[in-house]
């Protein structure tokens, strides 16, 4: 048998339910799937954590599972010694206490603490897989910098959300080349935390339409009354959006309107003509969804499900990021294009400029992010909702 | 009497002789100068350490002066509130446990601290004057996005390195001279302290005829091949054996012998200034010199000195008084002491210098760097003015 590979774990702050919770738990105890309890096939062997709470288990959980704490990045990658010694890294920046901007977006340290991991790589003239938890950065240059950086250094890269690979109800993938005309993907939330998992649903269908994913070349941000006069106007379907809503079970009786006092609507024109849309519905729905209309008219459109919203379920689909994750640790290679979170990233942070810019639109030719889907996806959910092992207590027995 | 001026400390590390001690420890406790003893006139309010692990001194210093520490790098800002609650801030990011690049340059996160501040200032609608300590960031686009966030804010803005506040020996300041050319001697790590070396070389040809007008293009040289470029011209050995003669303490002998392999960085500057800033092997000399010819040919050089009379551990490092009043001096007035656009150009300069290094010594064209256009100070209010330390700047400081 081989040496199991050796994983750091960089994160903000780990209390219970947190991002780091429910990812490096599983990591640690074991990712429970629709098919199983599934033994992690790689060992955390060292943490980092900027912020220690009063809420913090990191700390326990280490040491329950033996895995030392460093009280630097650097430490946790050299193990405490001078050069890198591990061989994947889990940078979790969710989650903790920083500082906001005037645009609404959180500030996490995402791209310092890549910038101190690739540091250790670059010393260490080796680079081994990285995973970025959600968006890269909150502003462009970063989310650049954090890819063009850690590929440089022979550092594979995933990032992203949990939400794509969640359970779909119905089932809906799109065939790579599938020709799509519209496109819209419901959510709740913050613009900036809920907005981004939005994005993901969106983008992780759309990527597949035909020619692949050639860029955005503007974003444009709608708030409260706006966002119904957009559709009214022809700036998103209607049609589309009560698609995707039909698809969620989870929602009171009564329209969209009756619901949602202030929706939000990220209105996206991709460069090859494909018109996408994000509408926040707060008040309304607490699931994502997904529709779309199809270049012959028919209408598609799927819930995707995600395991304990807002609760302090196993949050299972954060296995299957995991297991996504894990297979680029072991195999070398990441399971969906990084291009997928730095457009999603992008995108993100335009809406909100847009938003603080008077609602304005933003030409975005920096967008220009180009690049095709996966053929196949090793670790995901394929029925409507969690069962099996998805469903037993958490942690598992020993 | 009106209320002190609060102000947040945000430091990586707080230990003995760090630049936390030697900046923080003198708004806790007073500025020792040449001219006695100054009682700081603004109140460290609260206290960060991005390492706590290796701050002792710092938390010994809080608990002594009453000042919280706050694990949260925001809650000291806000004090524990929603909103910014102080009234300016130390970024004080030099030491720590932080990674390297292959550049050789040490990756302290000191854009991620000013981006935190600026964050809290952006959403409490005040700006309020911030220090950053050495330079701005190890890489130009960060550097820029410190300047253009804090200048976006308004935020009152001041960085960079003691140095140009020391001892000058003879005492040398230009006042709109046309200068040729200028060598300035440093030693140490070519990154931690080629700033050092940089900083006071800026602080005498920023106040050149016509103000500073930017760099064209810079070029780091190493080892036998530094004097191999004067011997080409490329720089001056005469100007370099003038500030080397302005320097007291140092060892016998030919500078090519000493050093055999130091480093140099080579400065065109868009007017068509040349300096080269020379950064001798270790061990040599512990202090910097500045020599300058200009178009007349006259020539005319200074040492910038610092007092080493006492056991490390007992000396004040009062340059870092002066230093502290100045940005105290902002603290106040909310005008800076000196223009921080002098610390934007020096932070470009040695980022140019690493990148030509690890390009392989090549000469690099700093078109980024061609449009800081700025003018220096009229006054200095804080500053040593006699050739050594003396007075209180050279009592033993208790740590």
């Amino acid at each position: 048998m081989t040496e199991r590979k050796r994983i750091a774990a960089i994160i903000t702050q780990y209390f219970r339910g947190s991002h780091a919770d429910v990812l490096v738990g599983k990591f640690l105890d074991g990712f429970p799937t629709d098919d199983g309890l599934l033994p992690p096939r790689v060992d955390i062997v060292s943490m980092y954590i900027d912020q220690f709470t009063e809420t913090d288990i990191g700390r326990e959980v280490a040491r329950e599972h033996d895995v030392p704490i460093y009280h630097s990045i650097p430490g946790a990658l050299t193990l405490g010694g001078d050069e890198l010694a591990v061989d994947g890294v889990l940078l979790i920046g969710e989650h903790g206490d920083y500082a906001w901007n005037e645009k609404d977006q959180h500030l996490f340290p995402r791209r310092y603490f890549m910038e101190q991991i690739c540091g250790v790589m670059a010393t260490s003239g080796r680079g081994v897989p990285i995973f970025n938890d959600k968006h890269l950065s909150y502003n462009w240059y970063d989310c650049q910098w954090m890819c063009v950086r850690a590929l440089s250094l022979g550092a594979e890269l995933m990032a992203g959300s949990s939400v794509p690979v969640a359970w779909r109800n119905p089932w809906v993938e799109h065939d790579k080349g599938v020709d799509l005309q519209e496109s819209l993907a419901v959510g709740f939330s913050g613009l900036d935390i809920y907005g981004f998992h939005t994005l993901e649903v969106l983008q992780c269908m759309v990527e597949r339409r035909h020619g692949g994913e050639s860029g955005v070349d503007a974003v444009t941000c709608f708030e409260g009354e706006a966002v119904w006069k957009a559709a009214e106007q022809g700036v998103w379907s209607y049609e589309l959006a009560e698609a995707a809503c039909r698809a969620i079970e989870n929602k009171p009786e009564g329209s969209m309107e009756e619901h949602c006092q202030n929706p939000a609507l990220f209105s996206i024109e991709y460069s090859d003509g494909l018109k996408g849309s994000v509408l926040m519905l707060n008040g309304y729905v607490t699931d994502l969804a997904y529709a779309t209309r199809h270049k012959g008219g028919t209408v598609e459109s799927s819930e995707f499900y995600c395991q304990g919203h807002g609760g302090n379920g196993v949050h299972a689909h954060f296995s299957y990021l995991g297991l996504n994750i894990e297979e680029m640790f072991v195999t070398g290679h990441p399971s969906y294009p990084i291009e997928r979170t730095l457009l999603t990233s992008g995108i993100l942070e335009a809406a909100l400029t847009s938003r603080h810019e008077g609602y304005r639109r933003l030409e975005t030719d920096w967008l220009d992010v180009a690049y095709e889907s996966y053929d196949r996806l090793s670790w995901r959910p394929t029925g409507p909702r969690p069962m099996g092992a998805c469903l037993d207590p958490w942690p598992p027995k020993t | 009497m009106a209320e002190r001026k609060k102000i947040a400390a945000i430091v990586s590390e707080y230990r003995p002789r760090s630049h936390a001690d030697v900046i923080v420890s003198k708004f806790l406790r007073g500025f020792p100068t040449d001219e006695g003893w100054i009682n700081p006139r603004v109140e460290i309010a609260s206290i960060h350490f991005d390492q706590p692990g290796n701050s002792d001194l710092g938390r010994e210093m809080a608990a002594a002066h009453d000042v919280p520490i706050f694990d949260i790098m925001i809650d000291a800002l806000t004090l524990g509130g929603e909103k910014l609650a102080v009234d300016g801030v130390l970024s004080i990011c030099e030491h720590g446990k932080y990674a390297w690049s292959e550049k050789e340059q040490y990756l302290y996160p000191r854009r991620h601290f000013i981006e935190q501040i600026c964050g809290v200032m952006s959403t409490s609608g005040r700006a309020v004057p911030i220090f950053n300590d050495k330079h701005l960031s190890y890489n130009w686009p960060d550097a820029k996005w410190m300047y253009d966030r804090t200048q976006e804010l308004g935020a009152p803005f001041m960085a960079g390195s003691s140095v140009p506040l020391m001892w000058r020996n003879p005492w040398l300041e230009h006042d709109g001279d046309e200068l040729k050319e200028t060598v300035t001697i440093g030693f140490h790590g070519l990154e931690t302290y080629g700033i050092h070396a940089l900083e006071p070389m800026q602080a005498m040809v920023e106040r050149r005829k016509g103000g500073e007008t930017g760099v064209s293009a810079v070029t780091c040289l190493e080892g036998a091949e530094v004097w191999e470029a004067a011997k080409r011209g490329e720089w001056s050995r005469e100007l370099l054996q003038t500030a080397w003669n302005a320097i007291t303490e140092k060892p016998e002998g030919l500078i090519e012998k000493l050093s055999p392999e130091p480093a140099l960085f080579l400065i065109e500057y868009c007017d068509g200034l040349k300096s080269a800033v020379i950064i001798l092997q270790r061990g040599i000399v512990s202090d910097w010199a500045y020599a300058a010819q200009n178009v007349s040919g006259d020539v005319m050089a200074t040492e910038f000195n610092h007092f080493r009379g006492l056991d490390p551990m007992q000396i004040a490092n009062a340059h870092f008084s002066y230093l502290g009043l100045n940005i105290e001096e902002m603290f106040l007035t909310g005008a800076p002491a000196y223009p921080v656009e002098r610390t934007l150009l020096t932070s470009g300069i040695l980022v140019a210098a690493m990148d030509s290094r690890y390009a392989g010594h090549q000469r690099l064209e700093t078109d980024w760097l061609s449009t800081i256009e700025y003018d220096s100070y009229r006054e200095l209010r804080w500053r040593p003015t006699s050739p050594h330390p003396t007075g209180a700047s050279i009592e033993v400081w208790e740590r």
